[in-house]
């Protein structure tokens, strides 16, 4: 186990496999993280509003900053009008964040640390967005892709790249967030490797290097979760109030 | 060491076979992609309905009750503090007030004072004048009086003085002219 660091990212099911119509839909480790990330968001948020108090307890106080900062988020990134996409963002900051973080426990699975799990997100946000952007403007959305102030020479090339630009969106996105999560984890396991390959005399080094790593890690998880929040309402934004 | 991942994945995505998979990333393995989307999408969807409908309006009212006990704790303290400020003023004003009366009081109960002093003085010095007229009414009676009966003894005492140097009884009429006209004579150098 310990000379493949690509084994944690192995898929199997648990349970009876099930089979809809040819495609395969069985309860995986994978499925089994989601739940348990979403049962803890669950707890978090109960304990957090069961309670009403003046002066909060440490789960309200904990459900109400995240509450705050996904707020403070969004109106300072995308104004008054992501009013209505906010309970989206929460979910997906909170959902991503404990993903994140419940992979960093010894011998779990990191659900975002496959690419399919984050590409649908990010597809789901850039058609919603694209979608959205058309309904509040019309074919006047279109204008994202023709930036005012450009050369009239140069207006074919900016156009070009702009339109790649946001058609890389989902890709850039979903990449991002796989890839720190992978590559984290990847590391992670190629130190703890070291530790039992070099032994007791020459494993301290990489023993101190892993623990390092988690530490960085933990705040790659919180980071990469909070770029995924704020991406998604930049690209709000973007859709809600055309500037180009 | 991410980037050079990122542009690994990349690459791998781009082409058509996924030799990922066999190159030994799990990821890149399509068996369980449906699995894990449907999965992700059915709890993902629990949980947002979940945050959407419960627990976002319960948090924003729990924060919105706070904020609205804050400031009306606020506004409360706010009109104390007015009004605390107004019955300082009140009584400031009071004390002034009641300052200027004493001070009246005082000054009034003073001129009283004074004119007591001064009338009862007066009359003192009124009483103590008829006093001193009386006293010397009396004593000009008490001379005018003294001066008569020392005539009367005087004269008396020269006609006993009379009958017994020259055993006989003088004239009465010049014994008083004679002692009358000495004793005016003594009294007036008195």
């Amino acid at each position: 186990m310990a000379a493949n660091p690509m084994h944690q990212f192995k898929v199997h099911t648990i349970g009876p496999e099930i089979e809809i119509s040819g495609v395969n839909l069985s309860f995986t480790n994978a499925s089994l993280f989601m739940t348990i990330s979403g049962v803890l968001i669950i707890a978090l948020l109960l304990l957090g509003t069961r309670e009403k108090k003046l002066i909060p307890s440490k789960a309200q106080l904990l459900s109400e900053m995240l509450y705050n900062f996904i707020a403070k988020m969004i109106s300072d990134t995308a104004g008054k009008k992501a009013k209505p996409f906010f309970p989206f963002i929460f979910s997906l900051f909170v959902f991503i964040l404990f993903c994140n973080m419940v992979g960093m426990l010894p011998y779990s699975f990191t659900v975002t640390s496959h690419i399919i799990v984050t590409l649908t997100f990010a597809i789901f946000i850039f058609i919603g967005v694209t979608i959205l952007g058309f309904i509040m403007h019309g074919f006047k959305y279109l204008k994202i892709f023709v930036p005012s102030g450009v050369p009239l020479v140069l207006l074919p090339i900016i156009s070009i790249i702009e339109i790649i630009s946001y058609l890389s969106r989902p890709i850039s996105l979903s990449v991002r967030l796989f890839a720190n999560m992978m590559a984290g984890h990847t590391m992670l396991k190629v130190f703890g490797g070291f530790v039992i390959s070099l032994g007791l005399i020459g494993g301290w080094l990489p023993l101190t290097f892993s623990v390092a790593l988690t530490g960085l890690e933990i705040l790659v998880a919180f980071l990469q979760a909070y770029v995924f929040a704020i991406l998604t309402c930049i690209y709000l934004n973007d859709a809600l109030n055309l500037h180009h | 060491m991410k980037k050079y991942f990122i542009v690994f994945t990349l690459s791998l995505l781009m082409s058509e076979r996924l030799i990922g998979a066999e190159a030994g990333m799990p990821q890149l393995d399509p068996k369980y992609w449906a699995s894990q989307a449907f999965w992700l999408i059915l709890i993902f969807l629990t949980i947002y309905l979940l945050i959407a409908k419960i627990f976002i309006p319960k948090i924003k009212g729990n924060i919105d009750t706070r904020e609205d006990k804050m400031r009306k704790d606020l506004e409360e303290a706010k009109t104390f503090r007015e009004e605390a400020e107004k019955k300082l003023k009140l009584y400031e004003e009071l004390i002034k007030k009641a300052k200027l009366e004493s001070k009246k009081i005082i000054s009034n109960s003073r001129q009283k004072l004074n004119e007591d002093i001064q009338s009862k003085k007066e009359s003192v010095q009124k009483q103590i004048e008829q006093e001193i007229l009386k006293a010397e009414k009396e004593i000009k009676k008490f001379k005018l009086d003294s001066i008569h009966k020392v005539g009367s003894i005087s004269e008396n005492i020269v006609s006993d003085l009379l009958i017994d140097i020259f055993g006989e009884d003088g004239n009465k009429s010049s014994i008083k002219a004679t002692v009358s006209e000495v004793v005016k004579q003594r009294v007036t150098k008195i």
